[in-house]
């Protein structure tokens, strides 16, 4: 199972690195979310076999439960992406609405013409 | 946000809003031993308001929320960070929980009140204010054209006086970037 | 008890100014008055770490490897005092900045969360803590950075937030890596942990050095050493000087804080091969960064450019790694948030006289307002690195370290370095202030011009406290690096229920 985790980890990373090398802002952001899932992934499946170890705090019945605190890391760390990735897409859908692009070399190339980019 | 036009999405929406609520509510409530909590209640919260901004439109969902969900958001805040500091004034570290266990309420069953329920219940209302305004923010600036522009040309633009280099392109006499001058 | 109020403090000042969005000068009074409060419980803290030495908190009563635990020692505390001192220096400065009506409400709050971030993530005592205090950081940052910017400006947020997002899943990486190889989070549990499996040796060195090396590169990113700081000389001019004094000064250097801690405390004293990577990295940055000052021509890119070359100097500190090399190492980390800091803000009040900040747009400053003249001056020969000021003491620590193991190479591409850092220096100085342009005409008839000064003369004279006092501050650095390397006494005075030696 732990395997099978690390070879999925393995191709979201992939996935995402490609994704994050691409020249628009919106792969680049669907790469960034796929990042952070595969982080997600990678933390559950580095914190080992749930079974076996505990609730570090309880006292007995702890046979019953998963360790919890990957899991609460992730749920941390699914929150936080959900903040950043929200910011990513207000940035990007505003810069949008500026420049008419999302093309990272048309965002930054100095030699444009095109005219209408600070108006509206 | 168009409101749509099936009278059936319609009349759903506005009874799945209270039903998804209920849920909600039984989520926040049993958060405290069981699967829920505060962060799902509220996911679900606002989920419910999405649904009914889709069937009844934007201005349904916000006047549900009475006010801006940022102040929603901050209550909450302000409830969360201070049930956390309750145990301060009796000398407890940050964040010691006091809980009473309340056994066999009528309905609910086995029931906690104390500071892990208050906390709960401002996160419950930072993801409500929080999701609620991201939606509909970016929902009015795809119904209202370049809605987010207006907002960041009618406040407050930055003071650099200068482009951060020489641009041809930069047009700097129309860019209202001196409102002091 | 105490050691939660730095975090607590700016949270609940945030919350309040969030309440009341409506900018009024009530509003100013209470954040200015906030922010002093900070500042004099940090001093407190300072001196509670002189007199207790390392103290732990246990949040909610939970003991130590299990919950979340802040840390207070000196070094932790002489960075909690920076943190609030340029926080109440950038807030005094902004109010004189812009008129109360055309303040953004948001901008006060956001600057305590980013405070709260901040002071979390140096007292914090347990990784993932750390993590999360760096997203509040990041995501006030992420927010600042793009509140007050036009539409010009607001694409060169991009590269700073995808390369802080990126970072970000690799700490969390990093987090979970550690979590397999120790089972636990907490500082000082794997800080025993690690040494006793090297013990044992059960479990490879390779995989503690793995570890050590991703979150190095983890903080460094944040940091913005040499390969990674390429989003930093860019997304920094977009910022209100206010804001950008407060950023350079100290987010960079939060990664550094944070690397000391890793490899001082938390990771086992034997990783040669990382502090020698570190070393290079470090005279890396320090050359590439300032060649790229050197080529500039405008205050706010000279002066950002600046910021991983002095980044360099003490990673450079940090890769000689013996006790005394961490506290030149911390004595420059000092010296260097108050000097950076402070020249961006003396930026921004050449920007206000001038109206604008390219070199040849600027002029006749000396005349103009001598007492800025003499602000910028002092900060400007401390960043280069002269005698008395703070700046010499620091570099002339990491030297003499350097000549003491004998790497002669390094100290001399430092001393490079420090010499294209005064000529930049000099270049803003003298185009800025010495030169005659008749061209400009100094803006010196609105008068918050001289308020601005006085915040930024505030820094300078306690920068200049710390270059004529050194010996205090070197004591004051001396303990914190042994804190720091102390690995035992950290864990005893945390893991208050176990046996030691």
């Amino acid at each position: 199972m732990i395997l099978l985790t690390a070879i999925l980890v393995g191709v979201l990373f992939a996935q995402s690195t490609y994704l994050i090398l691409q020249r628009s802002f919106v792969r680049i952001l669907f790469g960034i979310i796929l990042l952070a899932n595969a982080a997600n992934l990678a933390v559950l499946a580095m914190s080992g076999d749930p079974s076996g170890k505990g609730v570090p705090i309880a006292d007995g019945r702890t046979e019953l439960s998963a360790d919890p605190l990957p899991q609460a890391l992730i749920l941390t760390a699914i929150v936080i992406g959900f903040g950043v990735a929200a910011y990513f897409i207000a940035l990007l859908y505003r810069t949008f609405l500026d420049w008419k692009t999302t093309d990272a070399g048309e965002l930054f190339a100095k030699s444009t013409t095109d005219d209408s980019n600070s108006e509206s | 946000m168009q409101s749509t036009d099936s009278p059936i999405f319609k009349s759903v929406a506005v009874v799945m809003f209270f039903i998804v609520n209920l849920f909600a509510l039984y989520l926040l409530f049993r958060g405290h031993n069981m699967p829920g909590g505060g962060f799902i209640a509220g996911v679900a919260t606002s989920v419910a308001v999405i649904l009914l901004s889709f069937g009844m439109g934007l201005e349904a969902a916000q006047k549900i929320l009475r006010s801006d969900p940022i102040r929603i958001a901050t209550w909450g805040f302000l409830i969360a960070t201070l049930s956390g500091v309750l145990p301060m004034f009796f000398g407890l570290p940050y964040l010691t929980t006091f809980n009473y266990k309340a056994y066999e309420l009528p309905v609910i069953g086995d029931f906690y009140i104390g500071t892990p329920l208050s906390f709960d219940i401002g996160v419950y209302m930072v993801v409500v204010g929080v999701i609620t305004k991201v939606i509909f923010v970016i929902a009015e600036s795809t119904s209202q054209e370049h809605r987010l522009v207006r907002i960041a040309e009618s406040g407050y633009c930055a003071r650099s006086e200068e482009p951060i280099e020489e641009d041809p392109l930069r047009k700097s006499e129309e860019v209202p970037i001196h409102p002091d001058k | 008890m105490i050691i939660i109020l730095p975090v607590l403090i700016p949270l609940l000042t945030a919350i309040c100014g969030l309440l009341v969005q409506k900018s009024s000068i009530g509003r100013r009074w209470f954040f200015g008055f906030s922010a002093w409060v900070q500042f004099g419980l940090a001093i407190y803290l300072v001196r509670e770490a002189w007199v207790s030495g390392t103290q732990g908190l246990y949040l909610g009563g939970w003991e130590a490897p299990i919950g979340i635990t802040l840390v207070l020692d000196m070094l932790s505390a002489l960075m909690v005092g920076m943190a609030t001192l340029m926080t109440l220096a950038c807030t005094i400065y902004g109010f004189y900045e812009q008129k109360v009506e055309d303040k953004h409400p948001l901008r006060l709050p956001l600057i305590q969360l980013l405070l709260v971030g901040m002071n979390l993530s140096i007292l914090t005592g347990d990784l993932f803590n750390l993590f999360v205090a760096f997203e509040v950081m990041l995501l006030a940052s992420y927010a600042l950075i793009t509140l007050e910017a036009d539409d010009w400006d607001v694409r060169q947020a991009f590269p700073y937030v995808a390369i802080n997002i990126f970072g970000s899943a690799f700490f969390l990486i990093g987090c979970g890596f550690t979590y397999g190889l120790f089972g636990s989070l907490n500082f000082a549990d794997i800080a025993l942990q690690s040494e006793q499996m090297l013990a044992d040796g059960e479990g490879s060195p390779y995989q503690v050095e793995l570890l050590a090396m991703l979150m190095v590169f983890v903080f460094a990113i944040k940091a913005g050493a040499f390969p990674l700081y390429y989003w930093l000389p860019n997304s920094y001019p977009i910022l209100p000087p206010a804001l950008a004094g407060l950023f350079s000064g100290m987010l960079t250097k939060v990664g550094v804080y944070v690397l000391i801690r890793w490899l001082g405390t938390v990771m086992p004293h034997d990783l040669d091969f990382i502090y020698n990577v570190l070393v290079w990295v470090g005279i890396a940055s320090m050359f590439f960064a300032v060649l790229g000052a050197v080529s500039r021509n405008f205050i706010r890119g000279i002066l950002s450019f600046h910021i991983p070359s002095q980044i360099g100097f003490m990673l450079l500190a940090i890769g000689f790694f013996t006790p005394y090399a961490f506290a030149a190492g911390i004595f420059f980390l000092l010296h260097n948030i108050m000097a950076k800091g402070s020249l961006f803000l003396c930026g921004g009040v050449v920007t206000f006289l001038c109206g604008s900040d390219d070199l040849k747009k600027t002029g006749n400053l000396w005349v103009a307002s001598p007492l800025l003249g003499v602000v910028f001056f002092v900060q400007a020969m401390s960043l280069a690195g002269l005698p008395p000021f703070s700046g010499f003491w620091g570099k002339y620590m990491i030297i003499r370290e350097g000549i003491a193991l004998g790497e002669y190479v390094l100290v001399g591409f430092a001393l490079a370095a420090s010499v294209l850092t005064l000529f930049s220096m000099l270049k803003i100085w003298l185009a800025s202030f010495w030169t005659e342009n008749p061209d400009v005409k100094p803006r010196v008839d609105d008068k918050r011009w001289r308020k601005m000064t006085y915040a930024v003369g505030g820094i300078a004279i306690v920068s200049l406290f710390m270059g004529l006092g050194a010996q205090l501050f070197v004591e004051l650095s001396m303990m914190a690096s042994e804190h720091v390397l102390d690995r035992v006494g950290y864990a005893e005075s945390i893991l208050t229920g176990r046996e030691f030696r």
